[in-house]
């Protein structure tokens, strides 16, 4: 991972030269973006950060709660259930104010202008690879504006754009940290136990992982105490009459992205995490990243996740057979997983064409 | 290229409402603007991790060359959700495939739909590819 990180920051300065101001196009809507056997409607789907009520194709019911009256985030008794976690590629596009919960209007703007470009007859703004167009192709997807990157943050979301992601840590079976745990198209549960002081999030995917956030009152460790890993260290609350679970995560380790296009992060970022569940059939889910390291101010981001009410988890151990990484090249055509061949010259950077 | 498929110009048929697993970039590997569909018999079938893998003979039409092509589908727990089983495609079985082709021209595929010609019954491949209905 470092060696790639490193390939990484070397390329991204030369890859900042091509790479285009094609995001405009690749930042169109993308109707029906994560639906999952028709548990989620499209405009759910795309996940734009309001509070979900109604948008869930199932009819809304009331939210289950536990016996002490706070609102339960995951099965009810007697009944099976899971949550729909959606596919959401790029975070940038569910950036919301986090005092209203609403989608900032940049983002509407500039799905105007791309869509205006493509009635003129245009592909675009310019220049992408493909317009960010189908295959799940990003189509040099560049770094948002609305997105406050720090630079070298910029180039390396711009670079691994590029190379349409080749470098995912999730395609290396790694898993995913921050508000990438919820926007990764496998389901998940969600399992308070109070009487322990402490709720677990299980994920079947991100490579079959848990998570457990402490609701005991105690603090983060600090120091060398504080371990970097890949989902943080978790401690929680209730607000809102114990109507919101509210998390606060620090201690990630770098070897994560927030996402499939690539935004990073560092080991400085604290994220803060609102659960609410409006109805059964959805999870209002809200994030806001504060990464001093990688963007200049925090963001927010939010979107819903729906209920599958007849679902169950199954297992996904993505590390089983992983042939991506027997076949995956570095931006020299070396294998980035095995031996090398000795004095290549990295004369040629090829980001995004070592296929 | 002239081996027994079409290559599908027009536009691609989008299954939405289907589970859709990521894992890693499909457009690292594939290219969505060569898809193709083709017929041939399963000679291998890997129910695994992080990909389901079979494997058919195709003839090429022409020469009647037989190649052996490797398509990736999805993983069996996203399989399983769009109704397949481990037993489901078999050695032997003539299947017809849809999806995009490899970028490195290999004779490798990503699986969008496999259709079983002795049943009849067409599945979602639950592949990476669901992501093209995401761009």
């Amino acid at each position: 991972m470092k060696n790639q990180l490193r390939i990484a920051f070397v390329c991204s300065a030369a890859v900042a030269l091509f790479a285009s101001t094609a995001w405009l196009e690749a930042q169109a809507p993308r109707a029906g973006q994560i639906q999952q056997e028709g548990s989620i409607a499209p405009e759910a789907a795309q996940g734009r950060g309001g509070r979900g009520r109604g948008r869930n194709a199932a009819p809304a019911q009331p939210t289950p709660k536990l016996a002490d009256g706070t609102v339960n985030l995951g099965r009810v008794a007697g009944e099976k259930g899971i949550w729909n976690l959606p596919y959401i590629t790029n975070m940038a596009q569910n950036v919301v104010d986090p005092t209203t919960g609403q989608p900032i209007p940049e983002i509407a703007a500039a799905r105007a202008a791309a869509a205006a470009a493509r009635g003129a007859g245009g592909r675009g703004a310019g220049g992408g690879t493909r317009g960010g167009g189908g295959g799940g192709g990003r189509g040099g997807t560049k770094s948002e504006p609305w997105m406050p990157f720090q630079p070298w943050a910029a180039a390396v979301y711009d670079y691994n754009s590029k190379n349409e992601s080749q470098y995912d840590p999730e395609g290396f079976c790694l898993p995913p940290g921050g508000p990438r745990m919820f926007a990764t198209p496998y389901p998940g549960e969600i399992i308070q136990l109070p009487e322990q002081k402490r709720i677990v999030m299980i994920f079947e995917g991100g490579t079959h992982i848990w998570r457990e956030i402490y609701m005991d009152g105690r603090q983060h460790p600090s120091g060398d105490e504080l371990n970097p890993t890949y989902l943080g260290h978790s401690i929680g609350h209730y607000e809102d009459n114990n109507q919101t679970l509210v998390t606060d995560v620090v201690g990630f380790n770098e070897n994560s992205w927030l996402d499939y296009f690539g935004h990073p992060h560092t080991g400085q970022m604290h994220v803060t995490e609102k659960f609410t569940r409006p109805n059964k059939n959805t999870l209002h889910y809200q994030a806001t990243v504060d990464d001093p390291g990688a963007y200049t101010r925090p963001f927010t981001v939010a979107w819903d996740i729906a209920w599958r009410g007849d679902g169950e988890l199954s297992e996904y151990i993505c590390q089983e057979n992983n042939r991506y990484l027997n076949r995956l090249t570095d931006d020299f055509g070396q294998p980035v997983f095995g031996p090398k061949t000795p004095g290549i010259k990295p004369a040629k950077p090829t980001a995004g064409g070592t296929k | 290229m002239r081996t027994k498929f079409a290559f599908v110009i027009a536009g691609l048929a989008l299954f939405l409402a289907k589970p859709i697993v990521a894992h890693h970039s499909f457009a690292a590997e594939f290219d969505a603007s060569k898809p193709f569909k083709m017929t041939g018999t399963v000679t291998k079938v890997e129910w695994q991790n992080p990909h389901t893998y079979f494997y058919i003979d195709v003839a090429d039409e022409k020469t009647g060359k037989v190649n052996n092509w490797g398509m990736e589908m999805g993983s069996p727990n996203g399989l399983m959700r769009a109704g397949w089983t481990r037993n489901t495609m078999k050695v032997g079985d003539k299947v017809t495939v849809e999806g995009s082709l490899a970028k490195d021209g290999s004779h490798t595929g990503n699986a969008r739909t496999v259709e079983l010609a002795e049943s009849g019954k067409k599945l979602f491949a639950a592949s990476s590819q669901g992501q093209q209905a995401a761009q």
